[in-house]
């Protein structure tokens, strides 16, 4: 196994201080964690139930008094709720630093992911609602009434266009998730989502009459576009060039550790105030012929030391396998870090690291930034062979400077056994129980395949591990 | 979420929405009276003007007299007089006003009829109606700038207009 340790600066382990000591911060760290999160989400609800009220107060309940009036009542709140829930998700996206580090990047991209369908749905039911609706106090038929919003009304004929277009973002998502397609796809798809929100604008201030001019509920549905189209222009376009520009990153060192797996070390100005952990991942471009023109998510394989930052990739997709051939001095821009698969996300002073393949590389990094005294912590490496056990003697080290117990779990696994273990460790009898006995007191970090990892999250859940004592980083956007 | 919050996070949406309902009620009971009052003002003949629609210029509707052409045409090819609109169906109640010419000019549109299907519906007629009247006046024409948040009003009321101005031989 050729493994080399291009530069490496072991954090400082608190050793010090007590035990009890750091168990209450990190409850406290914990309980804080847990605080800034039921917040966010109570705004959530908030924020629904703010466009209800700014209906009702419009006196949206005369639209119940008549039947004939419900449809035009429903889609209008219909349309609300939908495009409140929009912009929620937009923020969910936008990779706000304080959702990030409360939530972690996956979670809200999981929330996001779970609204996009009924989000779809209320605005679908706000433009059929509205067709029949305002179809019978016109005396149309809802075809007829849709043509009559086209041809006739201002705005219309665009917010059409959005829907349409809302439409194929949504089902493209659904379809890219299942099917796989590229990242590259995906991402142009989702940019047609900004259109389809600023064309649906315009109609929303001169069709809906709850935002007619001189009112507040205008300035307040005009501050919530803003502020959501804000967030993610600032996050995810102004903060990611300013801080490229400002720590100018340049591959220093291209290090191949196994076959198909390469490290790339880049080094750059000031790079202690991105306030990077071990665990957390990037978005990284690399400013180099035909690479340019993608970008790609990839953990950190060390804990950045304020000089310099290292990933370890797999040869994954296309854009990995080039990887080494970039060259020293190539430049690098970047959007991150991200992730709450840090240190941060402590729940007891104890923790079990569990993972396969190049999921060892993140579990690597953050047992380099973790916290621990000794014999608090357990790391689990998976691989089917002994090349597949990346970064292996870093991780040994590191292991034995904290006092770790280290257990590796190599070989295929059991056939016709819905295992994450190995054939051997499973012949044997060994369970997550067994490899780390204190688990139940346990953080569990765990990083590999996402079919692999939800049978490690199955058996823990199985021990009694509440969720919150589990952490799982997931390949996916 | 803990429970504690989910409860904290309901109860002040409640009230979020309590505050709404409370804003609103009153033109939920005002409209209640109102729905026969606003099926009784349908289209009618020049010079009854509708009581929920009334905007500021219907006041001057008394005075009219139908579709007369009493002085000599001016230059801009109408005759004096008082014109009819037609009456312009919207998901929002009907509309018509009629056209008072004098001297080849517009010099006043009068509202008979505007958009009433709600309460909201006749704010929005009080609001909109006056300026668009004053930006026909002021362009001699029918065809002027939509006032968002009244695009019905507006665009029907123009319409009714635009009729009245091509009953009158009105060219501009």
């Amino acid at each position: 196994m050729t493994s080399t340790a291009p530069y490496r600066t072991p954090q400082p382990a608190r050793r010090g201080s007590a035990t009890s000591e750091r168990a209450t911060a990190i409850k406290r760290g914990y309980k804080a964690r847990l605080r800034r999160g039921d917040l966010l989400e109570t705004i959530v609800y908030f924020s629904v139930a703010i466009v209800l009220a700014l209906f009702l107060a419009d006196g949206g309940a005369t639209y119940f008094i008549n039947i004939k009036d419900v449809a035009t009542g429903v889609g209008i709140v219909t349309g609300l709720v939908g495009s409140d829930l929009l912009l929620i998700m937009l923020i969910l996206a936008a990779r706000i630093p304080a959702i990030d580090r409360t939530f972690g990047h996956d979670k809200a991209l999981a929330l996001h992911r779970k609204l996009g369908k009924p989000v779809l749905y209320l605005i679908l039911a706000h433009m059929l609602l509205l067709m029949i609706g305002y179809g019978i106090a016109q005396g149309l038929n809802p075809v007829a009434e849709a043509v009559d919003m086209i041809v006739n009304q201002q705005d219309m004929s665009i917010a059409f266009i959005a829907m349409g277009l809302l439409i194929l973002v949504v089902v493209t998502s659904l379809v890219i998730v299942r099917r796989k397609l590229s990242y590259e796809f995906w991402y142009i798809v989702h940019l047609l989502s900004y259109g389809a929100i600023l064309l649906a604008l315009p109609h929303q201030f001169t069709q809906g009459m709850m935002f007619a001019e001189g009112t507040w509920a205008r300035w307040y549905w005009m501050a919530l576009y803003v502020g959501a189209l804000a967030s993610i222009t600032i996050c995810r376009v102004i903060v990611p060039i300013a801080s490229s520009l400002r720590h100018d990153l340049r591959v220093s060192e291209v290090v191949i550790e196994a076959p198909g797996v390469v490290s790339v070390t880049m080094r750059g100005r000031e790079l202690d105030a991105l306030r990077a952990q071990g665990g957390q991942f990037f978005q990284w471009r690399f400013w180099a012929p035909g690479f340019f023109w993608q970008s790609h998510p990839y953990s950190l394989s060390a804990h950045p030391d304020g000089r310099s930052l290292r990933i370890t990739v797999r040869d994954l997709g296309k854009g990995s396998a080039r990887l080494l051939k970039i060259k020293p001095g190539t430049r690098v821009s970047f959007e991150g870090p991200y992730g709450l698969f840090t240190q941060e996300a402590r729940t007891t002073n104890k923790a079990v690291f569990v993972g396969a393949g190049i999921g060892i590389t993140p579990i690597r990094a953050l047992l380099e930034a973790s916290d621990l005294a000794p014999h608090e912590a357990t790391v689990i490496l998976r691989g089917s062979d002994n090349t597949d056990v990346y970064l292996w003697q870093e991780t040994y080290d590191l292991c034995v400077e904290k006092s770790a117990s280290l257990r590796v779990l190599v070989g295929h696994r059991p056939r016709g056994v819905n295992t994450w273990l190995s054939a051997e460790a499973y012949g044997k009898g060994e369970s997550l129980l067994t490899l780390a006995p204190k688990i139940k007191e346990s953080d569990l970090y765990i990083c590999g395949p996402t079919p692999w990892t939800e049978l490690v999250i199955r058996d823990a859940q199985r021990l009694g591990l509440k969720d919150h004592q589990i952490h799982a980083e997931r390949f996916d956007f | 979420m803990r429970s504690g919050s989910a409860f904290m996070a309901g109860l002040g949406s409640a009230a979020i929405i309590a505050i709404g309902w409370q804003a609103g009620v009153g033109t939920l009971t005002s409209a209640l009276p109102q729905s026969g009052a606003s099926a009784s003002g349908t289209s009618n003949a020049a010079g009854s003007s509708s009581g929920t629609s009334s905007s500021s210029s219907s006041s001057a509707s008394t005075d009219t007299s139908s579709q007369a052409a009493t002085t000599a045409p001016a230059a801009s090819g109408a005759a004096d007089g008082t014109y009819d609109g037609s009456v312009v169906n919207t998901r929002f109640g009907t509309v018509q006003v009629q056209a008072v010419i004098s001297g080849g000019k517009i010099t006043d549109v009068i509202a008979v009829k505007l958009t009433d299907a709600d309460r909201k519906s006749v704010a929005i007629s009080q609001q909109v109606a006056p300026m668009v009247r004053s930006e026909v006046l002021t362009a001699q024409s029918a065809k002027v700038a939509n006032i968002s948040g009244g695009t019905y009003t507006t665009q029907a009321y123009l319409q009714s207009l635009q009729s009245a101005l091509d009953a009158a031989g009105f060219t501009g």
